[in-house]
């Protein structure tokens, strides 16, 4: 029995998404999400243009990793039973993917914002505010990327495999306010 | 900062982007089946239209309005957001290559939100300074993301709701959304 779609029901605090196996080396596997979310996938994609920017094949290449023999031996699949095709659930943890999402977006935004206040305060030009915001978004992307990296280094950012995606059904933990 | 906060009520909540305007639905709809995905994907459209609006200011101040060439301001703004859109994946891709692996499903999504355009056509129509329209732009952003945080939040207690049959995903979700655009109504009294 197949789970049939990317976006899978994942515990509380753990969000969950299926991979597929793109290439197997002796010491490692490539692996690619697969392509999961309502826009880019639906039955009028092709008319709303949602997959213009870039094909989506491209973008989804643009996203492989590779996981070792540790990681997939963690989730008691040995790398040598692996083949091209192959597809896997891996889970990233909810909390790191929305510190991820305020990092890389919000961190830059908030210093462009302040810059353009400040300098509006400061100077009452509208085209001095816009290049000092444009003047903060670069600080910020530069922030981001440090902070970035130490998260990357911590191993916050790196999906973690759970199981082969054909082998069990997803459980769905029932979870009730209050209990 | 009395009008700031003016601002904030009047764009978030007031005149929001979902519910009162009816734009970006499609994303309303089809990211909202967990909260933290919504969170991502509103985090992810609020630097859009922020960044994007201060993009669309520069360009509808400094080349459309002077050489008067309004006509082409739709056509201009969609290019500017799908620049901004690119800007920003290919940013992150650059700087975190991890981030980038992380987040990726959003960016791709939010070219074709019209609420990106929405913010930004009303934009022009306001007639707002550089920071005004930012700030505009952010508020209205921020409606959009609080909305879809709580819209997920109440799908995701109604997936494990004793439903009919019939009613069962989308007709369900269509009737929150109603009840939820109702309920939003009431900010409308703030601003009588």
């Amino acid at each position: 029995m197949q789970e049939s779609t990317s976006q899978v029901c994942a515990p509380a605090g753990e969000q969950e998404s299926i991979v597929r196996v793109v290439a197997v080396e002796a010491d490692r596997a490539w692996l690619e999400p697969e392509q999961g979310m309502s826009c880019g996938s639906c039955a009028s994609a092709a008319a709303c243009g949602a997959k213009g920017l870039g094909t989506l094949a491209s973008r989804l290449e643009a996203r492989r990793y590779a996981i070792g023999r540790a990681s997939a031996s963690g989730a008691g699949i040995d790398l040598a039973d692996l083949s091209v095709g192959d597809r896997l659930v891996v889970a990233i943890d909810a909390g790191a993917l929305l510190k991820a999402a305020g990092l890389a977006y919000g961190l830059p935004l908030a210093a462009a914002l302040a810059a353009a206040i400040v300098a509006q305060e400061a100077t009452g030009s509208d085209g001095m505010a816009l290049l000092a915001a444009v003047a903060g978004l670069a600080a910020g992307l530069g922030v981001m990327k440090r902070a970035a990296a130490r998260m990357a280094a911590r191993g916050a950012l790196q999906p973690r495999l759970v199981r082969r995606a054909d082998a069990v059904r997803t459980l769905i933990r029932i979870h009730r306010p209050g209990s | 900062m009395r009008e700031y906060l003016l601002l904030l009520v009047s764009a978030a909540l007031v005149n929001n982007v979902i519910l009162a305007r009816f734009l970006g639905l499609c994303s309303f709809m089809g990211v909202t089946t967990r909260v933290d995905t919504a969170l991502g994907m509103g985090m992810a459209t609020t630097f859009v239209i922020t960044v994007s609006s201060m993009a669309d200011w520069a360009v509808e101040a400094w080349l459309l309005q002077p050489y008067g060439l309004g006509y082409l301001r739709t056509v201009t703004f969609i290019l500017v957001i799908a620049a901004a859109v690119q800007f920003t994946e290919m940013s992150v891709k650059k700087l975190s290559p991890a981030l980038f692996r992380t987040l990726g499903i959003y960016l791709p999504l939010i070219t074709t939100n019209c609420a990106v355009l929405g913010v930004a056509l009303l934009l022009v129509e306001g007639r707002m300074s550089f920071v005004h329209s930012t700030l505009f732009a952010l508020f209205s952003s921020l409606g959009y993301t609080l909305v879809m945080a709580i819209f997920a939040g109440l799908r995701e207690r109604l997936a494990l709701a004793d439903a009919p049959r019939l009613f069962e995903g989308p007709p369900l979700g269509f009737i929150t959304a109603s009840l939820l655009a109702l309920a939003f109504m009431g900010f409308s009294g703030i601003s009588g």
